[in-house]
């Protein structure tokens, strides 16, 4: 009974595993095809002959050195913004209760429901304001804060025991050092799993970027591939599909690299 | 403990020295004298916007007074929202593609460049060399506001060997019931279907059109299409997908009609609606023969014309707006025309690009190219009142509402956009 339990369990795993795998798989196999096997059906998964030119089409097609090199640099100065400010304010939202507690905390949860279409119009006025329109600050300053950070670190922050802080005030230890020295390398997991949220949801992002860019220097990588793609129909698939390839490439070797990080934060949510 | 710190500390470092390098990106741009630099947005992408990239890079080559800054804005909608906001803002650029619903929208606001004066003045345009069919969404008000550029008729796609396999006219059905009858005749239940389109508004207004019927009244004012004549397009549409020989792609907006294709390039369906933009992509793509004809005919034939015109923008400077007409006037150029319309299938703009030997020389190896032309005398300019862009909108979702759903009546769905209609228009 046990056996049959584990086998169909082993099995149920298996089948989930493949609905989510198949559409990457296919991804990868359509950039490595050419044109006429792209539109064969049912398709063949091994193309024929493997077409590296599709990745050297999509790349050339463009800049897609500054689109990447845009890409990291905005993806990464957002993260690093937002682990700046995210900090000082989980910290303060876990530790104390001040006058308008309610009040801030609150309008920081209301921000986690407005989407970014809502906000582009202001916010775009604004850069333009600032002249900002032809540099990289619109595309990082608007997301500097994250409500959605403040308010995962501020749950962690709050299942640090009191003992450890009573302890480390004992020690003369200042309300920085706790912050810092103490509160943020406990919840690493946590910085570990926001990271990977913001990273991929900034680099992925196609409608900030293409709202708030005028001009190819200042553009990212989604941008790019999207005009692999022609508006009226008829599209060369492998050349998209090789495209997309180069866009998870990078998201893939961070998931690599953080794979035993990742486990750690869900495991860590069962620890008090 | 410390590892986390450092990374912190290495972390704002470098995100200071990426905005300081921002700030500087920004001052060191200097505005140079000459040449004229002007801002030009377009919306295609893959291989057409690849080729405007050229004309662009062509027309900077070929003089150096001018040089034109081309940036790709998305699609059709997403251009059209960004040059709303860019206006707001006044960061707009001097010259853009809008799509021909829109252009009315643009000049009842203020925002485009009356083009008389320049068509009329030293460094003119002869308006009658484009060809009459095209510039019926030029005028808003009897101001000449846009130029033809990149334009199209929706086209009846057959897969030839299909047809003639199933002992049909390879040249495809004339008429409505023709059509029915071909997409019965080739559908193969569950593996083929006879016949797909996007339920999208542009293949609506044609067979509104060719029912000889409006979307709206004369004047603009009111819906006019929950008439028996906009019912029956609809009811067509519903009835063939109830009957199982027509496929409605699903998807929204563009994805619908790339699934049209695809599945029209994978011999899934052997008859589509879709635009003489997607010719030479088609035939190219498709390992069959591929056939275009007329829309067919219910009354009459009829279509709408699509795809975009070029506009200049009014709160550009003076000297800004005579580069940005220098330029239309190169884009629309008769040898650019032709250029375009090779490597695409849309329709060259200007009547001696048709008569050209170049394009007869076309007409005759890829008879295909010339259906879109021939059936001008027959199309009509897209509504284009201001609020067309959400009216179009609020049809779509009712028409694609009443072919899904077996409980709405397509007279109900209708008259719900009716309803919403006459608010918008107001």
């Amino acid at each position: 009974m046990k056996k049959i339990l584990y086998v169909l369990d082993k099995l149920a795993l298996i089948l989930l595993a493949l609905i989510f795998v198949f559409p990457f798989v296919w991804m990868v196999s359509t950039s490595f095809k050419s044109l006429q096997e792209v539109l064969i059906f049912p398709p063949k998964w091994i193309p024929d002959k493997l077409m590296f030119q599709n990745f050297v089409k999509a790349w050339s097609s463009g800049p897609f050195v500054t689109y990447f090199i845009n890409s990291v640099l905005v993806s990464v100065s957002i993260l690093a913004l937002q682990f700046a400010t995210m900090v000082p304010a989980a910290y303060a939202f876990a530790r104390y209760k001040f006058k308008g507690y309610k009040l801030v905390f609150g309008i920081t949860i209301a921000a986690l429901m407005i989407p970014p279409q809502i906000t582009f119009l202001p916010v775009y006025l604004q850069m333009s304001a600032w002249s900002a329109l032809k540099t990289h600050i619109p595309l990082i300053i608007p997301f500097g804060a994250s409500a959605f950070g403040i308010f995962l670190l501020r749950q962690s922050f709050m299942q640090v025991p009191d003992e450890i802080i009573e302890a480390a005030k004992l020690d003369d230890a200042s309300e920085w050092k706790i912050m810092w020295n103490i509160m943020v390398p406990m919840a690493r997991p946590v910085f570990i799993t926001f990271g990977l949220f913001s990273f991929i949801y900034h680099w992925n992002d196609y409608f900030w970027p293409l709202v708030m860019t005028n001009s190819e220097a200042i553009r990212t990588l989604p941008i790019g591939i999207a005009m692999l793609k022609d508006a009226e129909g008829g599209i060369n698939w492998n050349i998209v599909m090789a495209g997309n390839m180069i866009l998870v490439a990078p998201i893939l070797l961070v998931f690599f690299f953080a794979r035993r990080q990742i486990i750690k934060a869900f495991v860590y949510s069962g620890i008090k | 403990m410390y590892k986390m710190k450092r990374l912190l500390t290495i972390c704002l470092c470098f995100m200071m020295v990426v905005l300081l390098a921002a700030c500087g990106n920004q001052t060191n741009e200097t505005e140079t004298n000459s040449p004229e630099e002007i801002e030009f947005w377009y919306s295609l992408g893959g291989k057409s916007g690849k080729i405007i990239e050229g004309m662009v890079e062509d027309f900077n080559k070929s003089q150096d007074e001018i040089v034109v800054k081309a940036t790709y804005q998305g699609d059709y909608y997403a251009n059209h929202a960004k040059v709303l906001s860019a206006l707001a803002s006044g960061t707009q650029p001097d010259v853009t593609m809008i799509e021909i619903a829109s252009i009315g929208t643009f000049a009842e606001n203020g925002a485009l460049e009356d083009l008389g004066p320049y068509a009329d003045g030293k460094s003119g345009l002869d308006l009658n060399e484009f060809i009459p069919g095209l510039m019926g969404n030029s005028y808003w008000k009897d101001t000449l506001y846009a130029i033809p550029f990149n334009r199209s008729t929706p086209l009846l796609y057959v897969n030839k060997d299909m047809l003639s396999n199933a002992n049909l006219d390879p040249a495809g059905p004339k008429t409505w019931d023709e059509l029915r009858e071909y997409a019965r005749k080739l559908t193969k239940n569950g593996e083929v279907y006879g016949f797909s389109t996007p339920i999208d508004i542009w293949f609506y207004e044609a067979l509104v059109f060719e029912n000889g019927g409006k979307i709206l009244t004369d004047d603009g004012t009111k819906p006019a299409f929950n008439s028996q004549k906009g019912i029956e397009p609809v009811v067509f549409w519903k009835d063939m997908i109830e009957e199982g020989v027509m496929r409605m792609p699903p998807g929204e907006k563009y994805n619908a009609w790339d699934v049209a294709v695809q599945d029209f390039i994978n011999q899934k369906v052997a008859m589509i609606f879709t635009s003489t933009g997607s010719l030479n992509n088609l035939i190219s793509q498709a390992r069959f023969e591929v056939g275009t004809a007329f829309l067919p005919a219910k009354k009459e034939y009829g279509v709408p014309t699509g795809g975009t015109n070029l506009v200049i923008l009014s709160k550009s400077s003076a000297d800004e707006k005579k580069a940005a007409w220098e330029f239309i006037k190169y884009m629309t150029d008769k040898d650019q025309t032709i250029n375009w319309s090779k490597g695409t299938g849309y329709m060259p703009v200007k009547v001696s690009a048709v008569n050209s030997e170049e394009m007869k020389k076309l007409y005759e190896e890829k008879p295909q190219f010339k259906v879109a032309i021939d059936q001008l005398e027959y199309a009509k300019p897209r509504p284009m009142v201001p609020g067309y862009k959400e009216l179009q909108e609020i049809i779509m979702t009712e028409i694609q509402r009443a072919v899904i759903d077996d409980n709405v009546s397509v007279q109900e769905a209708l008259d719900n956009a009716a309803k919403k209609a006459e608010k918008l228009l107001k």
